[in-house]
């Protein structure tokens, strides 16, 4: 053992990762909910599971190692149970976690890196691997290779002191990753004073919406604690506790720092996937259409959120509200409704560029980063003009629109009417008289990718009522896209 | 029908709002404005100039304003607060056009959007007037008089306005869009330009005496603005 000691210190443990290469990036909540029976088989050989993202899931190779045999003997173990249950997997050992994820996406379908060894396994990789590793090193990955460092070989043979110089703390944890090692040295000694949160929930919740909403601020008062005392967490344990006694606990592990809203992100993941019954079998009795829905939780008592390894903090801000301008008492109501409604109820409007009245806006949920997609300071030839409609339908409403002889409107492709319109009908309602109209103004849009291409020209018409429509037409059918209200 | 180069009396008293930015690109104003405190302290909200003589006072605060049906006018009476620095939630009203809500001179960057407040609309709105100072709501329903009462006093107690795109009983305010003719489009040619819209109000203690106003609502540049009364009683006699 001692023949690997180095003096940046002890090589880190023995970690497996499993990896389901068919599982869908980003993971979205049904994914989740399907992973927690690949962690259920990985359960039944070894205790403790920690969940990377749906898809992957990573224990400590010690112990069960030595319990089944050896590693090749536990990797070839999980394999073959999480295959039987239906799941296609990958297994990778070796130490440290960063190599053992690029293991089990080199296995077929196990590969296992020898103890001392992962700096020779990690030395063929090119830096762009490090992108997984979630650092937040402004483009170093893509400033490594320019500088001649191409593989984290090169970035490895570097001394330590030039990477953190150049790149700071992201420089410094790449380096660490390429050499071996773990991304931050552990704390010294684990936190004398029980960082765990808790609440309580009395009546128990019976949906996940609130426990949610629970642990966001649950998650910002264990960050606030472990703030306190200078560490933040790296994994995060998520424990509930339902009406009948039954407890689930997981382990979550976010590369990087959590925020508080992944946290709560993750609880709800936690609670999508937790089939209270328990049956691992998918064949077993009481559970024959997969996981139940979250009405048979049976009501949520307690939510506990435990850091569960912690490092010193390196100074990154968590901010919750990336929004200095939002007073407490604004975020205060916005919360509370959120707690009854969900969190994407609350929306900010953000001004985005576009054409249509509906894209020139984007809702963001409140707390989240208020980016837009589209910036709106560009030209965007071809928009509605101004004054733009105050109601825009959130999809369009089918219509039709007839010239006078009572024969749908078309038109053509070099923008010419059959007719001018003269009724209209707007998603099955009365016929109105058409009294005044504009058009038609032909959009083509993103004709450069064939999936979100689309041509439509644009009307404006105005009713018998006094109504204004903004209309178009795509592929022969009217629409009405907002109304001037 | 119209002339547009005849109707720029009318159109002079349009007043550039919410800050530098036109009408699409808008540029957000961070933080508290100036008038902030002031308007913390004052007893109503004021409204944007054009609706100075049908709202004299402003909108009082812990009052309901009922704007008819959802329309811009419901943007207008909320925006002379937002360019004063409040905040304003919109509630019940998922087709709500950012664009023309910014035109108007409410802020996107101090709004809140509830799209679908769902069954417990009522205590949706309640937890909104505590943050914001004005809360626009459209109803899904005609609301029972019980749940009138309970927000009225939620109202009272925090100093909130409520803007209503429906029908209210009690409200102390009541503004309805009785007339609306549009310019600048004609069959075939033109674009619609501008919306000359009568604007009627009455309601109880000061702003018993019924009022009516010709607007133009939205102006040309999707702002709000007087329209010229004698033109319209040329138009009328035409």
């Amino acid at each position: 053992m001692a023949a690997h000691l180095t003096a940046a210190g002890v090589p880190p443990a023995r970690v497996l990762v499993l990896w389901c290469p068919e599982w869908p990036v980003p993971p979205d909540p049904d994914a989740a909910r399907t992973f927690e029976q690949v962690v259920s088989l990985v359960e039944d050989l070894c205790p403790k599971v920690e969940v990377l993202w749906p898809g992957a899931c990573a224990i400590g190779a010690r112990g069960p190692a030595r319990y089944f045999g050896g590693e090749e003997a536990l990797a070839g173990k999980i394999v073959e149970a999480v295959t039987g249950g239906g799941f296609a997997c990958q297994a990778g050992i070796a130490d440290g976690l960063f190599a053992a994820q690029l293991a089990a996406r080199a296995a077929t379908p196990v590969t296992v890196v020898p103890p001392g060894q992962a700096r020779e396994f990690l030395a063929p990789y090119p830096v762009s691997v490090l992108d997984g590793a979630d650092l937040d090193g402004e483009g170093m990955t893509e400033l490594l290779p320019r500088l001649g460092i191409v593989t984290l070989g090169d970035l490895a043979r570097l001394p330590a002191s030039q990477a953190v110089n150049r790149f700071g703390v992201a420089g410094g944890i790449a380096h660490r990753l390429a050499r071996g090692l773990d991304p931050r040295p552990l704390a010294a000694r684990p936190p004398s004073a029980d960082l765990s949160v808790s609440t309580e929930f009395d009546p128990p919740a019976p949906l996940a919406e609130p426990v949610v909403f629970a642990a966001k601020a649950l998650a910002e008062r264990m960050h606030a604690g472990l703030a306190a005392r200078g560490l933040a967490c790296v994994c995060v344990q998520v424990q509930a506790i339902s009406e009948d006694g039954q407890e689930h606990a997981r382990l979550w592990r976010h590369d990087g720092l959590l925020s508080a809203l992944a946290v709560a992100e993750r609880v709800r993941w936690q609670l999508a996937g937790w089939r209270p019954d328990g049956p691992r079998d998918p064949d077993g009795p009481g559970d024959p259409d997969g996981p139940k829905d979250e009405a048979n939780l049976g009501g949520i008592v307690l939510l506990r959120l435990t850091p569960d390894q912690v490092v010193r903090a390196h100074g990154r801000q968590l901010g919750l509200w990336g929004d200095a301008v939002v007073s407490d008492r604004v975020a205060r109501a916005a919360l509370r409704v959120q707690a009854m409604l969900g969190h994407g109820a609350v929306t900010r409007p953000v001004p985005a560029g576009g054409r249509g009245p509906a894209e020139q806006a984007t809702l963001v949920p409140f707390g989240d980063a208020r980016d837009p997609e589209r910036p709106p300071d560009r030209p965007w030839p071809g928009r509605i003009p101004v004054p733009v409609p105050a109601t825009v339908c959130q999809d369009p409403l089918p219509a039709r629109v007839t010239d006078a002889a009572g024969a749908p409107v078309t038109v053509t492709g070099r923008a010419r009417l059959s007719a001018p319109p003269a009724r209209m009908s707007a998603g099955g309602g009365p016929w109105l008289a058409i009294t005044a109209w504009a058009g038609p103004w032909p959009v083509a849009e993103r004709w450069w990718r064939p999936q979100t291409a689309r041509r439509r020209a644009r009307f404006q018409l105005v009713t018998e009522d006094g109504t204004a429509w903004l209309a178009a037409v795509q592929d022969g059918h009217w629409q009405i896209e907002a109304r001037y209200d | 029908m119209f002339d547009i180069v005849r109707m720029g009396t009318g159109i002079s008293q349009v007043r550039r709002l919410a800050g530098e930015g036109n009408c699409n690109g808008v540029s957000p104003t961070d933080g508290p404005l100036p008038g902030y405190e002031a308007l913390l302290a004052s007893g109503a909200l004021p409204v944007l100039p054009a609706l100075g003589e049908l709202l004299p006072g402003g909108l009082a605060r812990g009052s309901v304003v009922a704007a008819g049906r959802w329309s811009l006018l419901c943007l207008a009476l909320a925006a002379g607060a937002s360019v004063a620095g409040a905040w304003c939630a919109v509630a019940g009203v998922p087709q709500l056009g950012v664009s023309a809500a910014a035109c108007v001179g409410l802020d996107p960057a101090r709004m809140l959007l509830v799209a679908d407040p769902g069954t417990a609309w009522p205590q949706v709105v309640a937890s909104l007037l505590d943050g914001c100072e004005l809360v626009l709501l459209r109803p899904p329903g005609h609301a029972p008089a019980q749940v009138r009462r309970r927000l009225e006093a939620v109202l009272r107690r925090c100093g909130g306005v409520l803007v209503v795109a429906g029908d209210w009983d009690g409200a102390q305010a009541r503004l309805l869009v009785t007339r609306q003719e549009w310019a600048g489009i004609e069959a075939g040619h033109g674009r619609l330009r501008a919306r000359r819209v009568l604007v009627a109000a009455d309601g109880r203690g000061a702003a018993a005496r019924p009022r009516t106003q010709w607007l133009w609502l939205p102006a040309p540049d999707g702002s709000v603005g007087l329209a010229d009364q004698v033109l319209s009683e040329m138009q009328d006699a035409g």
